[in-house]
């Protein structure tokens, strides 16, 4: 077997079809982005090239800014609240055993479960001002007012909470399966020295999870960035654009404002962006492990 | 030598996944070729049995009518007047097969785009509007029509003024629309309201029906169109004729004049007077309608097509038998007059420039425009008013909704057609539907919101 993949022509026929995926599925369009983004194209008709305009309108929109700030408050939520709570939720979960370990873990999954669309009209839904859940539970505690959960003040906090609740499945059930493959011998050594919980979280599972929280938050933060189906049917980046995020308000751009060059101008400074928040991801965790 | 054996398999192996997944792509390719084959010999037999017309028109050949439509509802309203003539010619052509793919609005306008550059079905749904119209015909997708064939169609005047583009004709309007309020005659009844008969007594309106505990307008705030129908219909009131001031105003990227601060101003009052519900600017069409027809809400500001829910069997009858109109009423220190209307014809159907069915979707296109089609199923069905002169299908049992709605259009001294957001282009429609959001609930002052609008126009 050994030598079979030593032959040139197996790795070949191997990797062939991923680097053909890659071609075409990946650089391609990236290629077709780059050049797209130095012409004023309106999606359709003809492309004229107009050079750096696209980027240099890019600088002064302020919108863009305000979108490219959300996604990174959303990036900041996830890696500061989603994160450390599904880490915890994992460990918890791992020391429960039994029966209430799969209920559980089953329940903090469901949400991911259920499809974008639906997860968006059910907070709507919840949010809503005149029949919305929590306005009722709030008038159940004798308030009597309306509260609008979505206005201008607001709206930007509802959404981070809904994508926050949406992806915690996602990260803790990843938690949850690297805990699971930390060797249990180190728990019995640790118990056997005297070490309590605090101390056995702290020192043992959280530097074995190392790897996994790279893996776990450089994808959190790529998700972020990329955030656009949850936002577009729950507000739109309404009211205003307060919940613009960068990639809805690509879409915007290139599909509902035939400002197609334009939307692959702002999809290039994307790729940049998420491409240097990986790298500077990967540089930080690649310190603390040395 | 057995290993190589193997490894020679294993490439085999991948070389024939490979294929096979080139096969799987390439199948809808080679059906599609396979398509245009036939209905290539399809145009070609059509054109041949045109030539030799004494034969049985029935037997023609089979031809397929792609129709790509922004009315996915089949069962009600305005799809379900399309469905029933689409129906109704396929019975008539037993040769003819229509294939109907409809999507949302949205997601309709996408899709358009997208066939834009990779052929058009053959016959499609536009919006004779600057901000959707101009691009399109930018790209030659449509195709033109001959204007003098539609001159006994009892087209409104005026109506296919959207639909042209330096002289040249390239779709049909289907409606005329209307923007209104829609009213809950029975709740102002039992709570002693009474119809405001200025813009001040509508405002002043407001505390009241907040006090009884409802919503005075329900407003479709979360899409920034019905909010731009409100600014037009005020810039109506406060101007008189607004269509040549909005043009400029688009051309040139200045929306400085007077006009348009006052109607934006008066526009915003009725955001601060609390005259919508909490978290309008955050709510969708449907949302804001079923607060009407549930009763939580006295009006609901929406256009004539929404004329359909006094038949609408999913309305409480208590609702449904009580829904009024009237139009924006006047301002007081306003030039224009409550018969000063919001109406404009959007909505159409044109062909596509490179179908290879072209004759057969002209033909399709002049028969949903024959009088007793779009314009008589439409108002059967109460979907508002057609393009088209439809006091033919009078039959006394209008609802009376309807009938006010007549009356409305009768009696209207002015109509401002297409409405700001639609005037300019797509990247000015974008612009103000969001920038509306921002100026009424407080975000922009007025003189921001006209800037950036002026912006986004250049």
């Amino acid at each position: 077997m050994k030598k079979l993949y030593s032959n040139k022509l197996v790795i070949a026929s191997l990797v062939f079809p991923g680097l053909l995926v890659f071609l075409f599925a990946i650089l391609a369009p990236i290629c077709l982005s780059v050049y797209y983004g130095f012409t004023d194209y309106s999606g359709m008709g003809a492309a004229n090239l107009i050079g750096f305009d696209n980027y240099k309108a890019l600088l002064k929109d302020s919108t863009f800014w305000l979108a490219l700030r959300n996604s990174l408050l959303l990036a900041i939520g996830f890696i500061c609240i989603q994160h450390p709570l599904a880490l915890i939720v994992a460990a918890v979960l791992d020391k429960l055993q039994g029966k209430a370990e799969g209920f559980f873990r089953c329940v903090y999954f469901i949400p991911n479960v259920i499809s974008v669309a639906v997860i968006a009209y059910l907070w709507k839904f919840i949010y809503n001002p005149d029949f919305g859940l929590l306005n009722n539970i709030l008038h159940i505690f004798g308030y009597q007012g309306k509260v609008n959960f979505l206005s201008k003040e607001y709206a930007i906090w509802s959404v981070l909470i809904v994508l926050i609740w949406h992806g915690f499945g996602w990260g803790m059930l990843i938690y949850y399966t690297g805990i699971k493959n930390i060797d249990p011998v180190l728990y019995e050594a640790a118990s056997i020295d005297g070490a309590n919980k605090k101390t056995t979280f702290l020192r043992i599972t959280l530097p074995l999870m190392k790897p996994v929280i790279q893996i776990n938050v450089t994808m959190a933060v790529i998700s972020a960035l990329k955030q656009m189906e949850t936002v577009y049917l729950l507000t739109n980046g309404g009211p205003g654009n307060s919940t613009q995020f960068t990639a809805n308000y690509l879409y915007q751009q290139a599909f509902k404002a035939f400002k197609y060059g334009y939307g692959n101008a702002i999809g290039v400074v994307f790729i940049i962006i998420c491409l240097l928040v990986t790298v500077g991801l990967n540089k930080i965790f690649a310190e603390k492990t040395v | 030598m057995k290993r190589k054996v193997v490894a020679g398999m294993m490439a085999a192996l991948m070389a024939a996944g490979l294929l096979a997944g080139c096969g799987n792509t390439e199948k809808p390719a080679s059906t599609s070729a396979a398509d245009k084959s036939t209905s290539a010999a399809a145009t070609s037999e059509s054109s041949k049995s045109e030539s030799s017309k004494s034969e049985s028109t029935a037997s023609g050949d089979a031809v397929t009518l792609k129709i790509f439509s922004n009315l996915p509802d089949r069962k009600n309203g305005q799809g379900l007047v399309e469905q029933t003539i689409i129906d109704d010619y396929e019975k008539e052509n037993p040769n003819v097969k229509i294939e109907v793919e409809a999507l949302d609005e949205e997601a309709y306008k996408t899709k358009f785009k997208a066939y834009a550059m990779d052929g058009m079905p053959d016959v499609v749904s536009i919006w004779g509007q600057p901000s959707f119209l101009d691009e399109v015909l930018d790209a030659g997708v449509l195709a033109e029509l001959d204007q003098d064939a539609y001159k006994d169609y009892g087209f409104v005047s005026g109506s296919l003024d959207g639909f042209m583009k330096d002289g040249k004709l390239y779709g049909l309007p289907r409606n005329t629309d209307v923007a209104g309020f829609y009213y809950n005659e029975k709740m102002f009844k039992d709570n002693g309201w009474s119809v405001p008969e200025t813009y001040e007594d509508l405002l002043a309106l407001a505390p009241k029906i907040n006090d009884a505990g409802f919503v005075p307008v329900a407003m479709d705030g979360g899409d920034g169109w019905p909010m731009a129908i409100y600014l037009t219909d005020l810039l109506e009131r406060v101007d008189g004729t607004i269509s040549e001031k909005v043009n400029k105003a688009v051309a040139d990227g200045d929306f400085t004049d007077p006009s348009f601060v006052k109607a934006t101003e008066l526009l915003k009052a009725s955001a601060d007077a609390g005259l919508f519900q909490t978290g309008y600017d955050s709510q969708d069409y449907g949302t804001a309608m079923n607060l009407f027809t549930n009763g939580q809400a006295a009006m609901f500001y929406m256009g004539s097509w929404e004329a359909s829910m006094a038949l609408n069997e999913d309305i409480p009858a208590e609702v449904r038998d009580n829904i009024r109109v009237f139009s924006m009423p006047a301002t007081k220190d306003g030039k224009g007059k409550q018969t000063d209307i919001a109406a404009w014809n959007g909505g159409g159907y044109a062909v596509s420039a490179n179908s290879k069915v072209k004759d057969e979707a002209i033909k399709f296109l002049n028969y949903m425009y024959q009088p007793d089609k779009l314009s008589k199923y439409g108002w059967e069905n109460g979907v508002g008013m057609s393009a088209q002169d439809q006091s033919a299908y009078m039959t006394g049992n209008e609802t009376e909704l309807q009938k006010q709605f007549l009356d409305i259009v009768k009696n209207s001294t002015s109509t401002t057609g297409t409405t700001i957001n639609d005037r300019g282009p797509s990247a000015f429609k974008t612009s103000i539907e969001s920038e509306i959001q921002n100026v009424t609930n407080g975000t922009t002052s007025v003189d921001d919101f006209l800037a950036t609008i002026g912006t986004a126009c250049k």
